[in-house]
């Protein structure tokens, strides 16, 4: 066994592990949260992303024991207490999703290119999204998700903040980056 | 599931990755990204007692030398791109990195010499390092040696990489004022590439193209210029029989048929060498 | 009681009709979403599934000593001791009830196999880990059988026999349709015949199915979660199976991560993880990996057919021997399908002649499942290319010759040859939309100043009518379905329906129309799905049934309640009950403006029944079930029933780019013009739409199942299986037209089975007509690269 530290959404958490064990189920099991979705352990369906020290990885295709002292960020971490990060706001508004099951990838994925590209076109989007898999939406809206948080993120629009921030100054801090 | 535990070393440096490997006697695989090697060890169709991560062995970067190119292997496709200077100093792996499938979670992780490594026939690095003409660096307890990119690649998923050793670094020769022209052909955004070909036209005006993903390693080949343009089908012919004479027994997969890509490797070819007389080697590919 | 004025009461809209925001949608973006695979039990086990590695073989040995000594195992159960515990596998639509043949299903194989990837034995362990581990060290030894893949080989007199106790391969051998088909092809000024291969694709949902049964030894009672569609069935049937009173076994449908027809029940594995739990005494849980969901098919047809038109492009007959390719038999639905490719083959076209002769054959390959469009996506894919080939021969446009042949919009309800009783629809009017949306005749002339140029554009229509919401007369196929509306002390409402959601979003607009019946706001509303203990007893999701039948249901339930607030209310308001409106959470006097509360009328129904609610029973709570017109079980004069209340219609429109050298498609545009009566929630509608098209759109371009010689999948992931990707696609663009039904609820048709077989077909017809010029015909879906080279080929050759 392996003791590895990772800190996931902030938090420290020390787990151990089995060099065999991938991230995605040492984030599920031993960390205990499941937003995190396995989809084809194959690393082409996207559900397991998360980000790496910022990066988007595909959870399956990292062992544990490679992440030790990284830090992780998951579906779970993108809200805060004040309400849901302005991307998953916008895939709320525009239907981005139906059955939920590729939404961590999808919305860390957009979080990541939002972080670098902040007014992506519809050829970022796709570049960025083509390593996520969804069968339920057939990614129109998902694509409309992604311009709505970008616009909405780069135009300090009260709505891309926090539910509980928009009362405030729209030159309030930015949202939480992923 | 992977159903067999393993010993896991991320040595900190190249000396201890060597001597991981020496040591593990064959039983060991080196792990770069781990996008390929991981899922394969999930699904068990690669069984290891050792694995050596070269994640923490500081075996990243592009560094341009005297004449060439230095990339460590664990550069990643995201490094190509994210380096303002891989334009000029790596431009064909930068076009290619660009179109890698599988979306930037592939691109963060995977690196370039895992994927000459794993020789995968449809993966793409393998025939961008042979038109590049580049040597592949291999460290040992014993010590390096370099390895032309058309000697490493023995075969489907083999190399001339012995057990014992790692791929450290892939030596490029600069490309100093080369119009490079890439093309991939594949079947929609999820499929691997079907064919590609790597046009990087030598410093005497020769057209050497490697063909990948139509056999089991990259084909190179020579093609005159086209004098009466790209469209003369002329010229066209003269591509296709080049590429028909080298490509004698092309890779098949579930995808397509070894037919279908004999049939396509000099269109893609021929729009290679499009691209680089005519765009410089930016376009991407569809 | 606190009256207040009206200046209070927020009003809004009425939720039916609206874009409401998916219900719950919070906890999905937030990682909260509980799908099976995220829950735990204390003491859980895990189970691998051991899986024939031969098509066709007889069991002489399974060894399972290796496998028994493996760290952290409990069990390791072979087919022969499971068939000690559990009997065969009841099925969905059990083929003899509709005139085929019974075979016994059983969770694990007993005796032999009869495709690759059976089931063969399991093993439960301590850890999923340890399970796979020593589920490799289970050894079988096989002695070989003639083994079969292909349909029509199936069919061959000296065929291998799957089911020895079958005379042939043959499930089920029907025919449909009425009319002279001969002569109406003698008197057919042009007459075709073609084949047409519809290759085996898959539904693939993102998430795999899943159980996990909890056998309780002191109660004697089964706790099952699942990755479900129909919780009621799935009961039935493992009470069935495993020989327990349904009502000791409770079923409770997780999340499900998709599904299009997947995890409707009659899977080895639901049976088996509860007999798993039941034998070792602990929770077992069971999760498909991806090459494990592979397996599943959902459609796999040869049409062979004979279309005669005359010259202005009347089809006047039609005839189609169907052979479908089922692969094993599975006691799940989808064997089921094909018949439905026979009976929808005339599709919306008034075809007077129409006889379809279909064989449902078995092979040695994994069964086909449910799979979204059930069938009748291969009858819109088979009849839109005739509709094509008709136009090509009589050089007419293809647009044309659809209108030519529609069923006019006055003439409804249209009984069709094969005995479907279309409700409503205009076909022509979304005809004309698509054309204009496209810009049909600008589209043609830069089609042609392309061709100039040796670019291949090319544009594909395909009409698409889809039957919804079935009842198949004996089956738990049911055309209705059950809702209860419960409203608490404090207004707060919960509905209790029958049928669950793949992820679709009813449950949002079931709320919406719970929230107009009722009265209340959205957000007082929850809705409880998918729970055999909860749930009034109904069948689940399948046939676009959702809003008929339970959005129906809950309407009338959500009435029942209302009417007692509305008599309470106007008590409380002293005005007589035909004087007060029921809206947004308030009981309001019609005449002064006057209001109270919905909370405070609950409040007084159970604190003051025998004072202000005298009049009314004191449970505000209604359990109601809605059956929807239309459904005709009795025979007519020339035997056809008519199973279905309301038909959607839409037609889809491709635009394409293929490059001759390299046979690659460029799909450019893609518009669908949908009437799917009237839409609860156009955004809901939209969402499933686009999935279904782009569904459709992979099994016409590139999804195809590949199984080697040996008939083991040879496509087993998402690099070797092609599902599309977002950069695959255009912006596909939808338009909506609203034809009601005159036979449910609210006039709303089904949604989301829609879309499949009329996008494949109009890819494949927009591929066809963009290579006009080398002449070539389409005859097989998928057409990916290699095969669009090849009709190139093919057309050269010739």
């Amino acid at each position: 066994m392996n003791r590895v530290r990772l800190k996931v959404n902030g938090q420290e958490h020390e787990i151990e592990v089995e060099s065999c064990t991938l991230l995605v189920h040492a984030i599920r099991e031993d960390v205990g949260l499941t937003g995190t979705h396995v989809g084809c352990l194959t690393g082409d369906c996207g559900a397991c992303t998360v980000l790496v020290d910022g990066a988007s990885v595909k959870s399956c295709s990292v062992f544990a024991v490679s992440a030790d002292g990284a830090e992780i960020t998951t579906i779970e971490g993108l809200a805060g207490d004040e309400g849901l990060h302005p991307v998953q706001q916008a895939f709320w508004d525009e239907f981005a999703f139906q059955c939920g099951y590729c939404l961590p990838g999808m919305l860390l994925t957009t979080c990541e290119l939002l972080d670098r590209d902040q007014d992506p076109d519809d050829a970022a989007i796709d570049q960025a999204i083509n390593g996520n898999l969804c069968r339920c939406t057939g990614y129109a809206s998902i694509r409309s998700a992604v311009r709505r948080a970008a616009t909405r993120m780069a135009a300090g629009d009260p709505d891309a903040l926090p539910e509980s921030q928009r009362s405030e100054s729209p030159s309030a801090e930015p949202p939480p980056s992923a | 599931m992977i159903t067999k535990d393993f010993t896991y070393h991320a040595p900190t440096g190249l000396d201890g990755v060597v001597s991981v490997l020496a040591e593990a006697a064959g039983d060991a695989v080196v792990l770069g990204g781990g996008t390929m090697l991981i899922p394969d060890m999930t699904h068990g169709r690669t069984r290891a007692d050792v694995v050596v991560d070269l994640s923490r062995a500081g075996l990243s970067g592009i560094a341009p030398g005297d004449g060439e190119v230095v990339v460590g292997a664990t550069t990643t496709y995201a490094d190509v791109l994210a380096d303002d200077r891989a334009p000029a100093l790596v431009p064909l792996l930068r076009v290619m990195a660009g179109g890698v499938t599988g979306g930037p979670q592939i691109r963060n992780k995977g690196t370039v010499g895992g994927s000459a490594s794993y020789a995968n026939p449809s993966s793409e690095v393998p025939a961008c390092l042979v038109a590049l003409g580049a040597r592949m660096r291999l460290a040992s307890a014993s010590g390096t040696r370099e390895v032309e990119a058309l000697d490493f690649f023995t075969g489907a998923f083999a190399t001339a990489r012995r057990p014992d050793e790692v791929l450290a670094a892939l030596v490029l020769p600069a490309l100093t004022g080369t119009s490079v022209g890439y093309t991939k052909l594949k079947h929609a955004e999820s499929s691997w590439p079907i064919a590609t070909a790597a046009c990087v036209p030598g410093p005497d005006g020769a057209l050497r193209v490697a063909l990948g993903a139509v056999a089991a390693t990259p084909l190179l080949v020579t093609v005159d210029r086209p004098d009466a343009g790209v469209a003369d089908p002329a010229w066209r012919a003269h591509v296709r029989e080049v590429v028909d004479a080298a490509v004698t027994e092309p890779w098949s997969d579930v995808l397509a048929d070894g037919e279908y890509r004999r049939r396509v490797a000099p269109v893609a070819a021929a729009r290679s060498i499009a691209r680089a007389l005519e765009t410089g080697g930016e376009e991407e590919t569809p | 009681m606190t009256a207040v004025t009206s200046a209070d009461v927020v009003v809004t809209g009425p939720a039916i009709g609206s874009s409401a925001r998916k219900e719950g949608g919070d906890t999905l973006l937030t990682g909260r979403g509980r799908f099976v695979d995220d829950y735990t039990l204390p003491g859980m086990r895990y189970a691998a599934v051991v899986r024939s590695e031969v098509p066709h073989a007889r069991i002489l040995r399974v060894d399972v000593r290796e496998a028994e000594q493996s760290p952290g195992v409990a069990l390791v159960l072979t087919g022969e001791s499971a068939a000690a515990h559990a009997g065969p596998i009841p099925h969905f639509i059990d083929p003899a009830a509709r005139g085929g043949r019974y075979t016994d299903v059983r969770c694990l194989a007993v005796g032999k196999v009869v495709y690759a990837g059976q089931p063969v034995a399991a093993v439960v362990a301590d850890t999923r880990r340890q399970a796979e581990a020593a589920a490799e060290l289970v050894r079988v030894e096989y002695e070989p059988l003639p083994h079969v893949l292909d349909g029509d080989d199936a069919l061959a007199a000296d065929a291998p026999l799957l089911y020895e106790e079958w005379p042939d391969n043959v499930v089920l051998h029907n025919h449909y349709g009425t009319g002279d088909v001969d002569a109406a092809l003698e008197s057919a000024d042009l007459v075709i015949s073609d084949t047409i291969r519809i290759a085996r694709s898959t539904t693939a949902p993102i998430e795999p199915r899943g159980y996990l049964a909890s056998w309780d030894r002191l109660d004697e009672t089964l706790t099952v979660y699942g990755s479900l569609q129909n919780p009621h069935q799935l009961r039935w049937m493992v009470a069935n199976s495993l020989g327990l009173d349904e009502t000791a076994i409770h079923v409770i449908t997780a999340r499900v991560g998709g599904s299009f027809g997947l995890k409707m029940q009659g899977h080895p594995e639901e049976t088996l993880v509860c007999l798993l739990s039941k034998l070792t005494g602990a929770p077992v849980k069971w999760i498909e990996d991806r090459r494990e969901a592979f397996m599943a098919g959902a459609r796999e047809q040869v049409h062979r057919f004979t279309v005669g038109a005359m010259r202005d492009g009347r089809i006047v007959g039609i005839r189609d021997q169907i052979v479908a390719n089922t692969g094993a038999v599975s006691a799940q639905a989808g064997w089921a399908m094909p018949n439905m490719s026979a009976t929808t083959l005339a599709s919306g076209y008034t075809v007077p002649n129409v006889q379809a002769e279909l064989h449902v054959v078995v092979t040695n390959k994994p069964p086909l499942n449910a799979a979204r469009g059930f069938g009748k996506d291969s009858a819109h894919f088979v009849m839109e290319r005739v509709v094509d080939l008709v136009a090509r021969g009589l050089g007419l446009d293809p647009a044309e010759v659809r209108r030519t042949n529609f069923i006019p919009a006055g003439q409804f309800p249209y009984r069709t040859a094969t005995g479907l009783n279309i409700d409503s629809g205009d076909f022509p009017g979304l005809l004309d939309k698509a054309l204009a949306a496209l810009d049909y005749d600008a589209l043609r002339k830069r089609q042609a100043d392309l061709r100039t140029e040796g670019r291949h554009l090319g544009v594909g229509l395909a009409f698409e009518l889809t039957p919804e919401s079935a009842d198949g007369p004996g089956s738990f196929v049911s055309g209705f379905d059950v809702t209860t509306v419960r409203m608490t002390m404090t207004g707060k409402v919960t509905v209790y329906t029958g049928v669950t959601t793949p992820g679709g979003g009813n449950d949002t607009g079931i709320a919406q129309i719970v929230s107009d019946e009722l009265g209340v706001p959205m957000s007082w509303i929850t809705v409880v799905q998918g729970d055999t203990e909860r749930c009034p007893g109904g069948f689940g999701n399948f046939s676009g049934r959702g809003m008929v039948t339970g959005g129906g249901s809950a309407a009338l339930a959500a009435r029942d309640v209302r009417a007692k607030i509305a008599t309470v209310g106007a008590r409380m308001l002293a005005v007589p009950v035909d004087e007060v409106e029921v809206a947004h959470g308030y009981v309001r006097a019609v005449g002064d403006g006057r209001t109270v509360p919905i909370p405070e009328v609950a409040a007084a129904v159970v604190t003051r029944a025998f004072a202000i609610a005298n009049e009314v029973e004191p449970v505000l709570e209604a359990t109601r079930a809605y059956k929807p017109g239309n459904i005709d079980h009795v025979p007519d004069e020339r035997g056809r029933i008519q199973p279905y209340p309301t038909y959607s219609s839409c037609l889809h429109a491709a635009v394409v780019e293929v490059d001759a050298e390299t046979g690659q498609t460029k799909l450019l545009d893609f518009v669908m013009v949908h009437d799917c009566g009237t839409i609860i929630n156009p955004a809901l509608v939209e969402g499933q739409a686009y999935g279904a098209i782009v569904m459709g759109i992979g099994a016409g371009l590139t999804e195809r199942l590949v199984h080697d010689a040996q008939g083991r999948l040879a496509s087993d992931r998402f690099k070797s299986y092609l599902l599309p990707r977002a950069g695959d696609l255009p912006t596909i663009r939808l338009e909506h037209q609203v034809t009601p039904s005159p036979f449910t609820m609210y006039g709303n048709k089904g949604a989301g089975e829609a879309g499949v077989g009329g996008a494949q077909a109009a890819v494949a017809n927009a591929i066809e007509d963009a290579l006009a010029p080398f002449g070539v015909t389409v005859r097989e879906v998928p057409l990916p690269p290699p095969a669009v080279l090849a009709l190139i080929d093919e057309a050269r050759t010739k």
